[in-house]
């Protein structure tokens, strides 16, 4: 029975560690988390991230979809709100990328939420490098 | 036995001179890609509950000249999980390999009547009961290619499988069922096409979606199902719900759908929640 209970504890303490609440850099910072490299940001190229801290405001981030043949160079522009989390994934939708807005539901499930698609997305060889 | 995800039902019913059957099958499940970094192949898994019944009524003539009756009933259920990979070869269209193994318990009663059989005891009848319990294990090779486009608002999904079916299966109680190495092979071709409803629930849209499907049964034998294809066909609404539980994998569309079944001497129906 006692190992029955310490059971339950373990499980639901660990479905309930399972959505973290973002960090935030410090006040007037949004983060952002892809999928997939971002490789510029606001017009500098930057090492290859999966997550990063930006400034609130409009911001621009090019990131690269890999495929066998081809790689896309998607750029998402938006006004990034303070406290706000984002997310770069591939959804299936009409871009091989979409931007969401992270939210926090509870400790089980995060929702996507106002998806946005790129301003465009460039078939380029190129890209290949600039991943590598 | 395949598996939408989701939770869906079908019944069917196979109707010919000499077979009457009825056939329940169900299916709980859930499958979905998830990103391995630095790497241009994605990872892929499933988990699915499996349920089916089958009501199967058969008149046949014996060796010796009598008519026979054959009644079967049938129960089974079903664990299934599986793994693999996803190709994207571009933006519109993906190679998805994955192996899926099945554990299942399948249950069988038996009436025959007809057909004078002395038991052990040296009792002769000519209606006679049998049970029996099985269990078996199935490996599932599968190759699925998807190739989906956007035509504005509305989205068309064409995708191919093919599955090879590898099954042992072990009885305690009737040797005949212990089976081993069977081979079978099926293809499926599906087709959907969504757009928008124009509906909205919590900020989040609502799409219509229509679907076309076929599946060929290529080294069942007409005797066993009663048939060896099926089209089935309908449509829905499915919620963009776009959740990502356990932060780890995206649940984009959970949906309601109903459609009808057809193929030779066979009809039926299905319905269901759909999750993908």
């Amino acid at each position: 029975m006692r190992r029955r209970i310490t059971l339950y504890i373990f499980i639901s303490m660990l479905l309930s560690a399972c959505v973290q609440a973002p960090v935030f850099k410090e006040e007037g910072y949004a983060l952002i988390k892809s999928n997939y490299p971002i490789v510029r940001l606001n017009g500098d190229e930057i090492e290859p991230s999966y997550k990063l801290d930006i400034a609130a405001g409009e911001s621009t981030v090019v990131i690269i979809y890999d495929s066998y043949q081809y790689d896309y160079i998607c750029t998402f522009n938006w006004v990034a709100e303070a406290a706000t989390a984002y997310e770069v994934t591939d959804q299936e939708r009409s871009y091989p990328l979409t931007l969401y807005r992270w939210v926090k539901k509870n400790s089980l499930w995060a929702i996507r939420m106002d998806p946005l698609d790129p301003l465009q997305c460039t078939r380029d060889q190129i890209a290949k490098e600039i991943n590598n | 036995m395949s598996t939408t995800p989701g939770l869906e039902g079908a019944v069917l019913t196979v109707d010919s001179d000499d077979r009457h059957s009825e056939q329940l099958r169900g299916s709980l499940g859930f499958s979905a890609e998830f990103t391995i970094r630095d790497h241009v192949f994605n990872g892929y898994w499933g988990l699915a509950i499996v349920g089916g019944d089958l009501d199967d009524n058969i008149r046949l003539v014996a060796d010796t000249g009598e008519q026979v009756k054959l009644g079967v009933t049938r129960t089974l259920y079903g664990l299934r999980g599986s793994f693999g990979l996803s190709f994207p070869v571009n933006q519109y269209f993906k190679i998805r390999p994955y192996l899926s193994l099945m554990v299942s318990d399948l249950k069988t009663e038996t009436v025959v009547e007809g057909l004078a059989i002395t038991d052990s005891s040296g009792v002769t009848s000519t209606v006679n009961y049998f049970t029996s319990r099985a269990q078996m294990a199935s490996g599932i090779g599968t190759l699925e290619a998807l190739y989906s486009r956007w035509y504005g608002d509305n989205r068309l999904e064409l995708s191919a499988f093919y599955n090879l079916i590898y099954t042992d299966s072990f009885s305690e109680d009737n040797p005949v069922l212990n089976v081993n190495n069977e081979v079978n092979h099926t293809v499926q071709f599906k087709s959907r096409y969504t757009g928008p409803t124009g509906l909205v629930s919590e900020g989040r849209p609502w799409r219509w979606q229509a679907y076309a499907n076929y599946t060929k049964f290529i080294s069942h034998n007409n005797r066993s199902l009663g048939y060896t294809g099926l089209f089935d066909f309908g449509g829905g609404l499915e919620w963009e719900m776009n959740i990502k539980p356990l932060d780890w994998f995206g649940w984009q569309m959970l949906g309601l759908r109903a459609g009808i079944i057809y193929g030779d001497n066979v009809d039926g129906y299905k319905f269901g929640l759909t999750a993908r």
